[in-house]
């Protein structure tokens, strides 16, 4: 059986319907040349992609930065208080902007994402209300989601707070951890108690739904896993989460 | 339902090293290509109203970049879209960090390439779409996509084994 090169390429970038590639892929074992042909193929997409993927690793240049900010476009559309609960931490986006993302393409955006996120909040825009913000090298919870964190209770929370919390425990060092959800900027997470502060253990992005971010009823995987290897017993019930904001999250009290 | 220019901001941050990769398949100078990214960038923002909560912020960018270069090789009277002389002692700037020998010699070859195929080249190759959502990006049939990609690849791999014979 003869192939062209179109349907061999496509082939390759894993285009073709699954009986076709069945086809080739047992034409491939008998016939050595055609299996040459595909190599190539792939050999020359793996090495365009490897040759561009050093870009990702490279610093993004403050003018970029800058210009995704709107820092140059001086309209300010959106009233004050909206701005406040707006996510300004993004670690990671959702899995469909990125198709066919290797670890190591995760690993440079989440490398750039932090300094991303220290460039364009601390320095390029410092007056707006940051809901996250770094702290002797740790990422603490600010504004909105740091008063939700100390005040609102999963059990009388709305719907319509702009952060959702979700699960209060017990971390196995003894202090209070409390997993939330950003419903404007799509992106969950977990902050613990520590020095006084909410430090942010983990983010990652929800995917969205119509109409918005749908209701987190459970975390992403990628805080899950940070819940389930910090927990230590269960998640507290609604008079336990209210006992431990009435001792101001101190491990100690209560 | 319309996305919100601040959270689209958040998300175009965390996108930028993307943007540039794409921008740098494009254009094999580093300077040009960030430029690209901050039009592109600038573009979107003033757009916003026209991304649709739910779409896929990577092909929306990519899209809006691909016009903009467009426009951009076109105010530069098409120089970009014929191969330079070999020897027309005009080689584009190549910044200290290039010293990648790899990202040197693909860009070299890409950039000998027609725009349309080397679009295709970079959306697919570089930035792993699927067939379906570069064609989406280009605004052309998927049989377009795949000619020119073919045909683009076909030249690339002639390219990359005359510089280094195996």
């Amino acid at each position: 059986m003869n192939y062209d090169d179109e349907t061999l390429m496509a082939f390759a970038d894993g285009e073709l319907d699954e009986l076709l590639s069945a086809e080739i892929a047992s034409a491939m074992e008998r016939d050595p040349a055609l299996a040459r042909r595909v190599e190539r193929h792939r050999a020359l997409r793996a090495q365009v992609a490897g040759a561009y993927s050093t870009v990702l690793e490279q610093p993004v240049p403050e003018r970029l930065l800058a210009a995704a900010n709107g820092s140059a476009a001086p309209t300010l559309t959106g009233a004050p208080q909206r701005r406040a609960e707006v996510l300004q931490f993004p670690a990671r986006t959702p899995a469909a902007e990125g198709p066919r993302w290797g670890t190591r393409e995760w690993a440079a955006l989440a490398a750039s994402l932090v300094l991303g996120m220290l460039l364009s909040w601390q320095f390029i825009a410092p007056s707006r209300r940051a809901m996250v913000t770094a702290s002797n090298g740790a990422l603490v919870a600010s504004g909105a989601l740091a008063r939700a964190l100390d005040s609102q209770l999963a059990s009388t929370q709305r719907p319509e707070d702009p952060v959702q919390i979700g699960l209060t425990f017990r971390s196995q060092d003894g202090n209070y951890c409390r997993s939330f959800t950003l419903r404007r900027a799509a992106t969950a997470g977990l902050a613990c108690r520590s020095s006084g502060e909410w430090r942010i253990a983990v983010t990652a992005g929800i995917a969205a739904s119509e109409g918005g971010v749908r209701q987190a009823a459970s975390p992403p995987p990628a805080v899950l896993s940070v819940i389930e290897s910090r927990i230590a017993g269960d998640a507290l019930d609604a008079a336990g989460e209210e006992n431990a904001r009435l001792g101001g999250w101190d491990p100690k009290r209560n | 339902m319309t996305a919100d220019t601040e959270e689209i901001s958040v998300r175009l941050v965390a996108l930028l090293p993307r943007l540039r990769r794409f921008a740098r398949s494009l254009s094999r100078n580093q300077h040009d290509a960030d430029d690209l990214v901050q039009l592109a960038v600038e573009r979107a923002l003033r757009a916003v109203d026209q991304f649709r909560a739910g779409a896929n912020l990577a092909s929306w960018m990519f899209g809006i970049m691909k016009n903009a270069w467009i426009d951009t090789c076109r105010a530069r009277g098409r120089r970009a879209e014929v191969a330079l002389p070999e020897d027309s002692g005009e080689h584009p700037a190549v910044s200290p960090a290039d010293t990648d020998a790899s990202l040197w010699s693909v860009s070299e070859a890409m950039s000998k390439l027609p725009e349309e195929q080397r679009l295709a080249v970079a959306l697919v190759l570089v930035e792993g779409m699927s067939y379906k959502e570069a064609a989406a990006v280009l605004e052309i049939p998927i049989g377009t996509l795949t000619s020119r990609l073919a045909r683009g690849r076909s030249a690339l791999a002639t390219a990359l084994s005359e510089e280094a014979p195996a």
